[in-house]
């Protein structure tokens, strides 16, 4: 059993999609299945064996490794997962997604993205790339009747494919210099090359690798994908791969990136530097002309990629832990944000354009109160989440005398809030005409109470969360 | 604990407000909102003079003092207190507070519950901001407020509200981000010179910096301070801000939120970096003499009540950014005394002209003429409001501004020359509004004008009751803040001994004959401190 371990939580998710899956075979036509609920329980009993793993640091077959760092990202994981499903189980129905494909499709992503998580491989961490984009990219199409969403599925698939192979053409080249794929392996050899200029092939396979996460988390100037994805994908879906892809795509950056590859830092921070800088201004500056609000988030979380790549530029404790708060943070109100959008959408009418937003607060005071406060916490507002997160990634830049680059950071999150405002100036301070909007089920109910309670809780006691995300970060050297 | 239970009580009132407000727009509630509302501030108010009451004069410590570990990893701690300088400040806002409330009774009917609870919000923020001494905690207060300040402008404001809404925030972040760098620097800085990273501001005091971090610091602190001051040429905000803002906001925005400017300048960027504050202060003072003039100049031709009000803040708060520039007693008390004064008098002010905008939907001033003769009652507060922001002696306003010339002419006479044109150009501006609203004929449209009402008489008689004893008992006033005054200046000036000439303290009203609390500092020749040694290494 004992080698089995470090892969509880990920096959828990994969049971539960296989539950789905079977469950949709059993399927009489029209009868309503809680799948759901299935995912809910794997989700639940991988975040339950995540905290009993907690310090146990398991290890499966020598590429899955479960340590804090692992299983920090997996709580974050099961708590995007454990919203999408609550916020997804009336959606569904509404916008008649096909169900089994929808919540089989969305755990196995999340088990890829676990499994990105804890791999110390760079092969199983192309893997479980490959696991959750390929569930990602059927995802984004899943409306198989609208042709925004196969064109923005194409797109994503085409570039996609695109940065794997990048990626996996990185590996090549790291396997060349190390004669293995293993993360220790190459972290071992490129530290004893000694300290004179490395060689081509081991800068080729940083770039390599360097270009596939950027896509991944969709940084400039790998970042044109995402504002179609985003806008043409479902908006469930939208929530679900903005905050579930960025958070694993980042965990695996920063266990390539701080570990094995930190011995050629000198090379790839000034690189990965001037991205930093691009995405955030690139982001923000792009989001402000924006009145889509899906293609509005995208944006945002393509500034988003740049807040978070500062705390790997940082190489740093305090960065690598700022990145998982970050994530954290970043999940609950972005999810938060869409999940709201998706919950006042219909078939009919998608009600993600700005002028949708027009008297939100009169006809629905509590959900225009709530999409305030995720705003406010993307924007980066004390008391909530997004405040102590930003602070904390610039904490990290400042600390490493990277001052110009917390100044952009902090620049561009002023511009970010302009944007944010928008949607507030719409629902507040603009008349609408009425529009027919559906009303919140029970479960998006819940949902959107553990969102908001996230947000106020990291922003207002994050302490806790702060020890545990530094504490996630000692295997991580 | 008390300083803690004032900031929360707010919260709570809003919380209540809310929630008991119904469902929807209920009009049949906001009676009882209204009641929640008022009864909140006003027992919020009570705390504060409560808290006036308990607290000792002769320190010049902070006093109340709370402190909870927050962050423990990185030093960030619930950290509060009062001394002398916040004191009067969290009594004003408590005091503002009912006022700005009653003021919207009439002029609010939009979503009473959400005004209600903005405004009860703002109030905690802004407290929270003069209680923290944790940088971190001050930055969370400070930017934090903005939030219901937005709100309050956005929807409850005039035509251009959106507009104005959205710059406020937009121009008052952009500074205050800045600072968040800085405060962050510093705590990294701290780190480095004693292994752990704090943000206790008592703790950041015994900081030694190089001389180029301590002038970047300086200056990204500077830049979030003027913006909300406003000093020239960083005011544009303010017109569009206050012209917009529901009365309510303009109370509050005039009364105290401008006044968290220029304390940030004496609680956080003079003492933090006191080398970078003497090399810059001739600047800030320069920006703040050509504030003066040119607030006063604009304001003369302004045809709006409020603009003309708004530049008015300009002018005034220009003063106290030169006392606090000539950081000796005189200065500093006369600006810590005008920052109290002027969020009365123009308190007062932008309640009068609310007043004036409810009965007749505008604010121009040729609208008006010959009131006199139609609200007498009105016009003879309006009279002492308007003569208390002259600075009539008497008054509250004169003391700050007499105090404030004094000390700034012992540092650079050339510069106080210019700004007490300021007061002569005050007298010019409100005086000529006055005479225009108030005498004349009387036009048709204001033939029906009402006089005050009870609850208008509520606002109006604390508010000159305020402004008198200012002007009368300015002791009690200066009293209390003295020692911290003292000391924040020592702890500045302690690097220059040149300056120390202007810091023999011989404010103007006191005859109580107390030890003098300056004994013992180094005259002017004498060798550098340890401190400034340590700062040139």
């Amino acid at each position: 059993m004992t080698p089995y371990i470090a892969i509880i939580p990920i096959v828990a998710v994969m049971l539960s999609a296989c539950a789905s899956m079977i469950a949709e075979a059993l399927r009489h036509p029209g009868e309503r299945m809680p799948m759901a609920f299935f995912g809910l329980i794997g989700l639940v009993g991988a975040a339950v064996a995540s905290v009993l793993m907690w310090d146990a640091d398991a290890q499966s077959f020598g590429v899955v490794r479960s340590d804090n760092f692992a299983l920090f990202i997996n709580i974050v994981l099961c708590v995007v997962g454990v919203l999408t499903m609550l916020f997804s189980d009336e959606i569904v129905e509404r916008e008649n997604l096909p169900s089994g494909e929808y919540y089989a499709l969305t755990l196995f992503a999340i088990s890829g993205m676990m499994l990105m998580a804890a791999a110390t491989d760079l092969l199983v961490i192309f893997l479980a790339l490959e696991i959750l984009s390929l569930s990602v990219y059927v995802l984004t199409g899943i409306r198989r009747a609208s042709a925004a969403g196969a064109e923005a599925a194409f797109k994503y698939f085409l570039l996609g494919a695109f940065s794997s192979a990048f990626f996996l053409y990185g590996v090549a080249f790291a396997f060349a210099i190390s004669g293995s794929t293993r993360l220790d392996e190459i972290g071992k050899a490129l530290s004893s090359a000694g300290t004179g200029a490395p060689e081509t092939m081991a800068l080729l396979a940083v770039g390599l690798l360097a270009v596939g996460f950027a896509f991944k988390v969709s940084a400039v100037p790998f970042h044109m994908w995402t504002p179609d994805a985003y806008e043409g994908a479902p908006t469930i879906v939208t929530a679900f791969m903005s905050t579930g892809v960025k958070a694993a795509a980042f965990a695996a950056f920063v266990r390539v990136f701080l570990a094995p590859l930190e011995p050629l830092k000198d090379q790839w921070i000034p690189v990965l530097t001037v991205i930093a800088a691009a995405t955030m201004i690139l982001g923000t500056v792009v989001g402000v002309v924006q009145t889509n609000i899906k293609r509005m988030l995208a944006y945002s979380s393509i500034a988003h990629a740049g807040y978070l790549l500062l705390g790997i530029v940082a190489t740093t404790d305090t960065g690598k832990a700022a990145v998982l708060f970050y994530l954290l943070a970043y999940a609950v109100s972005n999810l938060g944000a869409l999940g709201i959008v998706a919950l006042l959408g219909t078939s009919q009418h998608p009600h993600d354009e700005l002028r949708d937003f027009a008297g939100l607060w009169r006809s629905r005071p509590g959900l225009a109160g709530l999409m305030t406060v995720f705003l406010l916490s993307l924007g980066g507002f004390p008391p909530l989440a997004g405040f102590i997160g930003k602070w904390y990634i610039f904490s990290a830049a400042v600390e490493r005398g990277h001052y110009w680059l917390a100044i952009i950071g902090v620049l561009t999150s002023v511009v970010s809030v302009f944007f944010y405002l928008r949607i507030v100036v719409m629902m507040y301070m603009t008349e609408g005409t009425e529009i027919a909007r559906p009303r919140v089920p029970l479960a998006a109910a819940a949902a959107l109470a553990l969102a908001t309670a996230g947000v106020f809780y990291l922003g207002i006691l994050p302490a806790r969360i702060i020890d545990l995300a530094r504490a996630s970060i000692a295997t991580i050297l | 604990m008390l300083l803690s239970l004032i900031v929360l009580l707010p919260v709570v009132g809003a919380v209540l407000a809310l929630v008991a407000g119904g469902r929807g727009e209920r009009p049949d509630r906001e009676p009882l909102v209204r009641a929640i509302a008022l009864g909140t501030s006003l027992v919020v108010f009570a705390a504060t003079l409560f808290l006036w009451w308990r607290f000792d004069p002769a320190l010049a410590d902070y006093q109340f003092v709370e402190k909870r570990a927050w962050m423990p990893a990185f030093g960030i701690e619930y950290h509060v207190g009062v001394d002398g300088i916040s004191l009067l400040l969290i009594v004003l806002t408590g005091f503002l507070t009912p006022l700005a409330l009653l003021s919207s009774w009439e002029s609010v009917h939009k979503s009473v519950k959400a005004f209600s609870f903005f405004v009860l919000g703002l109030e905690a923020a802004m407290i929270g901001v003069f209680v923290s001494i944790d940088l971190f905690l001050f930055y969370v207060f400070w930017d934090a407020m903005l939030i219901p300040m937005y709100f309050l402008i956005g929807i409850w404001g005039y035509e251009r509200r959106v507009y104005a809404a959205v710059k406020f925030i937009l121009y008052t972040m952009a500074g205050s981000v800045l600072m968040l760098v800085a405060i962050i620097g510093l705590a990294w800085a701290y780190k480095e010179a004693n292994g752990a990273p704090t943000f206790n501001l008592l703790a950041l005091h015994g900081l030694t910096l190089t001389d180029q971090m301590e002038s970047w610091f300086f200056l990204a602190f500077t830049l979030a301070f003027a913006i909300k001051v406003p000093l020239f040429p960083f005011h544009t905000w303010l017109p569009d801000a206050h012209v917009e803002a529901p009365t309510a906001g303009s109370v509050i925005l005039a009364g105290v939120l401008l006044k968290m400017g220029t304390y940030g300048l004496l609680r956080f960027a003079f003492p933090l970096f006191p080398g970078a504050a003497s090399s810059f202060a001739p600047v800030l003072a320069f920006l703040a003499v050509v504030g003066i003039v040119y607030g006063a100049l604009v304001a003369m031709v302004q045809p709006d009540l409020k603009k003309l009000v708004a530049y008015s803040s300009v002018s005034h708060l220009g003063f106290v950014v030169l006392g606090l520039s000539a950081m000796n007693v005189q200065g500093v008390q006369g600006a810590v005394y005008q920052m109290l004064a002027h969020g009365v008098s123009t308190g007062g002010l932008f309640l009068i002209v609310g007043m004036l905008s409810d009965r007749r939907h505008t604010r121009l001033i040729s609208e008006f003429g010959g009131l006199k003769g139609v609200a007498p009652r009105f016009v003879a507060a309006f009279l002492l409001v308007t003569l208390s922001s002259i600075a009539l002696p008497g008054l509250n306003g004169f003391v700050g501004e007499f105090l404030i010339l004094v000390g700034a002419f012992r540092w650079s006479p050339r510069l106080t020359v210019i700004a007490a044109t300021g007061v002569i150009l005050s007298a010019v501006y409100m005086l000529w509004m006055f005479q225009r609203v108030n005498y004349g004929p009387v036009t048709e449209k204001n033939r029906d004008m009402k006089d005050l009402t009870p609850r208008e008489w509520a606002v109006l008689v604390p508010t000159i009751a305020i402004a008198i004893l200012m002007g009368v008992a300015p002791g009690l006033f200066l009293k209390p803040m003295e020692p911290s005054v003292v000391k924040v200046i020592d702890r500045v000036n302690g690097s220059q001994p040149a300056r120390v000439e202007n810091r023999e303290p011989r404010p103007f009203d006191r005859a109580q004959g107390r030890p003098e609390p300056v004994e013992g500092r180094p005259a002017a020749g004498e060798p550098p401190t340890a401190n400034s040694e340590q700062r040139v290494r």
